[in-house]
């Protein structure tokens, strides 16, 4: 056997052992290319910091505690706008979905207000609500709302009719339709706009504690803009990253194991 | 168990792209008396699924009328049980979950439904598939949860839809002999469509030849049972009846 393929299946085993290892792996060539370049001092240091030196800030920022605090407060406000997205975005969603009528009203402006993007509506947030808490929260409930309802509707149209004939035929009531056909058979799609509201509703948070924030990642990244600390504007970029990595390994990818690709809705 | 009849039956159909009506089913009348076993054969488009989607309820005849017993169908309803050509289980609940779902809708308990829906897999020779999801199963073991699952739920009459259609031959041949071994048991009032000529001599008491949407023919399958494919395949009777029937499918 030759060298290569040798390693290649000692990678695929060990990933197998640890999966940790397969998230890991991929970026070292990553932080090694990004190492050489900031060892050999093609910029300046200030400008370009290395690994350590982002490490270090890590644990600074970590030690006063402003990190953590930053970051609890990024990670409550896209909790709270994916709660409210769903409870808003699921429900309208089935009802579009499910109603010729419902579809009729709501489809265009849904489309049309989903093209005015979240940032475009700061402006106007920011005279009518200021610069707070209640800015943000709109343009994150906002964001993750369009594609939770887009996609619901989406899986709501995707069951086929020949499920909805046999749970009738099976003596099946409307409500029980709605809660044992349609609703398991849109999961699939809805987690999927789940997980696009959420990504785009991470990056419009972060856009909106640029503009409005007192607290949070974004501020953190453009208040060290303003101190001129790009260690500090790195390490803000690497948090988002991760963070959204654990989201989707942790959180979305189980949820999706367990249901659509279970059932065979989605191909793994 | 109960009787169905279609008394006058049609439907007519606005086609968009044709710009036209279209009469899928004409004058149709046909009785299926309590306990028989009725296959209706014809062509592609021929109007049998639309026959048995009225039956079902999924759609509304033009005219006509259709009873079980003695009450008049409007809409789908848990006394007509349906197989569907597609299987149609729901791919999110097991397969114990998929039968018992009829008896959940009438307000069954747990354990109870679960029960019946053990019996039923018994059956459908399916005890050994209770926990596993439709996805994981062949599509001859799908169909046969899908024939379970319409059982289960005791209805007056049972329809299938091409059931066996989706099936490799030989599955089909073992689902065909499974089928009148049940219905032998219990003796259920089945409309069976299929387009298979000799699916439909095999299965039925009585073919019904359909053509353009009317009845063309009705011919009785007078062939002793228990019914087996090797033994049939050798019967000049069940050659006869076939061939019969084949010549007014092609005349059709």
């Amino acid at each position: 056997m030759n060298p290569a393929l040798q390693a290649w299946s000692l990678y695929a085993r060990a990933t197998k052992r640890w999966p940790a290892l397969a998230a890991l792996v991929p970026f070292i060539p990553v932080v090694a290319l990004w190492w050489i370049v900031a060892a050999a001092g093609v910029f300046p240091r200030a400008f370009f910091p290395s690994p350590p030196d982002v490490v270090r800030s890590f644990a600074d920022l970590v030690y006063k505690g402003i990190l953590p605090e930053y970051l609890e407060d990024s990670v409550a406000r896209l909790a709270v706008g994916a709660a409210a997205g769903m409870a808003i975005g699921i429900p309208l969603g089935l009802l579009v979905g499910l109603s010729r009528k419902a579809h009729a009203a709501l489809w265009p402006p849904l489309l049309f207000f989903q093209a005015i993007g979240d940032i475009a509506w700061l402006p106007i947030l920011l005279i009518w609500f200021g610069f707070g808490l209640a800015t943000m929260t709109f343009v994150i409930v906002y964001t993750v709302l369009f594609p939770v309802v887009l996609n619901t509707v989406l899986g709501v149209r995707s069951v086929p009719v020949e499920l909805h004939r046999a749970a009738l035929s099976l003596g099946a009531s409307k409500p029980r339709i709605l809660w044992e056909v349609v609703l398991p058979g849109a999961l699939p799609n809805i987690i999927t706009g789940l997980r696009n509201g959420l990504g785009y509703g991470w990056r419009a948070l972060i856009a909106a504690e640029m503009i409005v924030g007192t607290s949070g990642v974004g501020f953190l990244m453009f208040d060290a803009r303003r101190a001129g600390s790009v260690v500090e504007i790195v390490l803000g970029m690497i948090v988002l990253g991760l963070l959204w990595y654990i989201v989707d390994a942790w959180v979305l990818a189980p949820i999706e194991r367990a249901t659509g690709q279970r059932w065979g809705l989605v191909t793994r | 168990m109960k009787s169905l009849a279609i008394r006058n039956l049609s439907k007519t159909y606005f086609d968009a792209y044709a710009g036209a009506h279209v009469d899928a089913v004409r004058d149709v009348s046909l009785e299926v008396p309590e306990g028989e076993f009725v296959s209706i054969v014809g062509p592609s488009g021929c109007g049998k699924t639309t026959i048995l989607n009225m039956v079902a309820g999924f759609i509304a005849p033009s005219s006509g009328e259709i009873l079980v017993g003695d009450h008049a169908v409007a809409g789908p309803g848990p006394d007509r049980g349906v197989v569907f050509q597609s299987f149609a289980l729901f791919p999110w609940k097991t397969v114990l979950e998929n039968v018992a779902f009829g008896p959940k809708m009438r307000g069954v308990g747990k354990p109870e439904r679960e029960r019946i829906a053990r019996e039923f897999l018994s059956l459908a020779g399916l005890s050994h598939a209770a926990e596993r999801y439709p996805n994981e199963l062949s599509g001859g073991m799908q169909q046969r949860v899908g024939v379970a699952r319409a059982l289960a739920n005791e209805p007056d009459v049972l329809l299938m839809d091409e059931p066996f259609a989706s099936v490799d031959a030989q599955t089909r041949m073992t689902l065909q002999e499974e089928l009148t071994r049940i219905w032998q048991e219990r003796r259920s009032t089945v409309l069976f469509i299929t387009h298979d000529v000799p699916e439909a001599v095999f299965l039925a008491n009585r073919v019904v030849v359909l053509s353009k949407g009317r009845v063309l023919e009705e011919v009785d399958i007078p062939l002793p049972r228990p019914r087996r494919w090797d033994a049939l395949v050798e019967s000049d009777d069940f050659k006869a009846l076939a061939n019969q029937v084949l010549q007014l499918v092609r005349s059709a």
